[in-house]
């Protein structure tokens, strides 16, 4: 523990150095012994750390990140906790990057606090540090840090439920976990938004535990309760899976004015079917692509490109306005 | 147990220890029969359930709708077969803490082979069945690993188990990446949720034939028996020329394919295979035994106590949804009625043994 603090206390002290430095990480990268050894610019290697690996929507800024990076002409290192989105199962892959000298770093920090120490580190060795769909606490030493927006996600969301349902009625929410910073935004979105709505009532908030039955039984329980139920929003994929088919059991699919969260391939499906009446569609790949061209451009000094606070916006999918926004439809 | 069992299961063989169990004492007044009834575990729990379906229902008579009953059933079922596995597997003295992860590993793997067939035009039929068989196969897969681990590598159970967990939930991310498996046919749905008697899907009517086939062996046969015996005393057993090792591969297998079957179940029902689907089910799972009054040592337990804390486990939720109890108190509810349902139980199982004693 005594260590672990003496360690963070210098990284953050090397951090502020390397910043008032200013082109440290430039000089680090082209000292970095080049194994052919010739004139010829050296492939750039960039380490890409994700929330969690096997997620569908981290699967979808993978193929942004990897299609972008066969572009650019750079080698990209994707490499993630395998299934869980946690600060202790992410840290390693980070300490691993900085461990393997990549020339540049791109993180989801899975935690604010936890994150920034390894983050700090990495800028002190000299890597340029960019943060997607998340950020640490401290972003002062990052390239540029793009965020997703959940409340603003949440907000469209309860929008798009007010005005579907006509301004009134019961509504439900669906959530994932209680504890999830996604979830707890989205919720705190929605909720924000509902609350311009006088006649809009939020009958209930259940959690599916990453259970899809859970959320399908929920939602059966709560259709029992309010059988004049008027819209759902269910905040992530797996509550969208068992709300789904909780309403195609009750017969009410299409009846009940229904949001899901993301763009997957089979909220997709169940869009077009008419069983969700609208999506709330992030845009990964895009983040994934616009991180990896900061990156480059911080390695190679060309620093007028970059922005250093990027937030994507969030994309309402509808049947009605399926022709342009199918493009926002993760990658299977 | 009494230390009359005891010096019977030590002096006599280990099978007629095991029929010893469950049995109690021979009643000697009307009286004292009234009050042993009322003592015993299972009607403990029976009052319990009985307590929180009457608790429920004068809060909000709703719950006892024929929507709300099937919605309450469909969330027993796939516990309810976890639970039967595991019922078995505790008896012998074991764990099986796999069942979770094989039941979402069954689940994807029937839900990728029904999705390949439904894609390669095969009969929506013969998909689902084939969809089903993979999803058994794997599961009694898993099982025989499992009992392979216990008896030829020695690993004790929780250990054996942990391991294919882990393994399992694994393999579920090699399968799926992470998302949901979907587009089968629209048979899926339609078989998982159509009600063909009263409240009963075809599913759920392979569920309860599934439970009476696995309760009558458990009380009736000599596979039962056995199970009883291995769990009392495993080298009694042995002594009394029981084959323990295979019977216990037999009894993870089993254990195994009731996650398969439950897996599929959920498939069913939801139109989709989830990878995370399986997680936290082993809990609930062994919850239901265990309050169900079978001892995680080994030796006795009832298939009856495992219905009635199947139904205890699994009704909550819809219980308390009805009821307008916010869902940051639920997971509170159900530990507190854990407690309440063995509780009592201890305290009948204490009143029980000193009306013994004093008779």
């Amino acid at each position: 523990m005594v260590r672990m603090r003496t360690m963070v206390a210098s990284a953050a002290a090397v951090g502020a150095l390397a910043l008032t430095a200013g082109c440290s990480a430039e000089n680090a990268t082209e000292t970095t012994p080049s194994p052919g050894g010739d004139e010829t610019p050296q492939q750039l290697t960039i380490g890409f750390v994700p929330g969690i690996a096997s997620d569908p929507f981290f699967l979808a800024m993978q193929q942004g990140a990897e299609e972008h990076a066969a572009e650019l002409g750079i080698e990209l290192i994707w490499q993630g906790a395998p299934d869980e989105y946690s600060p202790q199962s992410q840290i390693p892959f980070v300490q691993s990057m900085i461990t393997q000298q990549v020339d540049g770093l791109i993180v989801v920090p899975t935690d604010p606090d936890a994150l920034q120490p390894s983050v700090d580190e990495a800028i002190a060795a000299g890597i340029p540090v960019a943060t997607v769909d998340t950020t640490v606490t401290d972003q002062s030493g990052l390239v540029s840090h793009i965020t997703g927006d959940n409340v603003d996600g949440g907000h469209l969301a309860g929008v798009t439920l007010a005005e579907q349902i006509g301004g009134s009625g019961q509504v439900f929410l669906m959530s994932g976990s209680p504890t999830a910073t996604t979830n707890t935004l989205r919720q705190q979105g929605f909720e924000e938004a509902l609350a311009d709505y006088p006649d809009i009532e939020l009958v209930g908030i259940e959690f599916a535990n990453s259970q899809p039955a859970t959320a399908t039984s929920a939602v059966t329980a709560t259709l029992i309760q309010y059988p004049d139920l008027a819209g759902i929003f269910a905040i992530d994929g797996t509550s969208g899976t068992g709300t789904a088919a909780a309403l195609r059991n009750a017969g009410v699919a299409g009846d009940v004015a229904f949001i899901g969260y993301d763009a997957y391939e089979n909220q997709v499906a169940d869009l077009q079917e008419g069983v969700f009446s609208a999506l709330i569609a992030q845009k990964p790949g895009e983040m994934a692509a616009l991180a990896l061209d900061f990156i480059v451009a911080a390695i190679n000094g060309d620093t007028g490109t970059i922005e250093p606070n990027v937030v994507m916006e969030n994309v309402v999918m509808t049947n009605e306005n399926f022709a342009e926004t199918s493009v926002f439809q993760y990658p299977n | 147990m009494s230390s009359n069992t005891r010096t019977n299961r030590e002096n006599d063989s280990a099978v007629a220890a095991a029929d010893e169990i469950g049995g109690g004492h021979e009643p000697n007044s009307p009286q004292g029969r009234l009050k042993q009834v009322l003592m015993r575990q299972d009607v403990i729990l029976l009052g319990v359930l009985i307590a929180m379906v009457a608790f429920f229902t004068s809060m909000n008579p709703l719950f006892l709708s024929t929507n709300s009953l099937a919605n309450v059933l469909q969330d027993w079922a796939p516990v309810m077969l976890l639970a039967i596995g595991q019922t078995y597997v505790i008896i012998t003295a074991g764990i099986d803490l796999s069942v979770g992860s094989t039941l979402g590993l069954a689940g994807v793997s029937g839900a990728l082979i029904i999705r390949q067939l439904h894609e390669s035009a095969v009969d929506p039929t013969v998909a689902i069945m084939l969809g089903l068989l993979t999803a058994l196969v794997v599961g009694a897969t898993v099982g025989l690993i499992n009992g392979l681990l216990i008896t030829r590598v020695k690993l004790a159970p929780f250990i054996a188990t942990l391991a294919t967990m882990g393994a399992g939930a694994g393999a579920i991310l090699v399968l799926t990446k992470g998302v949901q498996i979907a587009g089968g046919p629209r048979e899926v749905v339609t078989l998982g949720t159509t009600r063909v008697l009263g409240v009963l899907t075809i599913p759920l009517l392979i569920v309860i034939v599934i439970l009476v086939i696995a309760w009558l062996v458990l009380e009736q046969t000599r596979f039962g028996r056995w199970n009883y015996a291995i769990g009392s005393n495993s080298f009694a057993a042995r002594a009394a020329g029981i084959n323990v090792d295979l019977h216990l591969i037999k009894v993870y297998m089993l254990s195994g394919l009731m996650a398969g079957f439950a897996g599929m179940f959920l498939y069913l029902r939801l139109g989709s295979g989830s990878p995370t689907s399986g997680s936290g089910y082993e809990l609930t799972a062994i919850a239901a035994v265990v309050i169900g009054g079978t001892s995680l040592f080994g030796g006795s337990g009832k298939m009856s106590g495992t219905v009635l804390g199947a139904f205890i486990t699994t009704s909550v939720l819809s219980g308390l949804i009805l009821i307008g109890v916010g869902p940051y108190w639920q997971q509170v509810v159900v530990g507190v009625l854990i407690a309440i349902a063995v509780g009592m139980q201890q305290v009948g199982a204490g009143k029980l043994k000193r009306g013994a004693t004093s008779a």
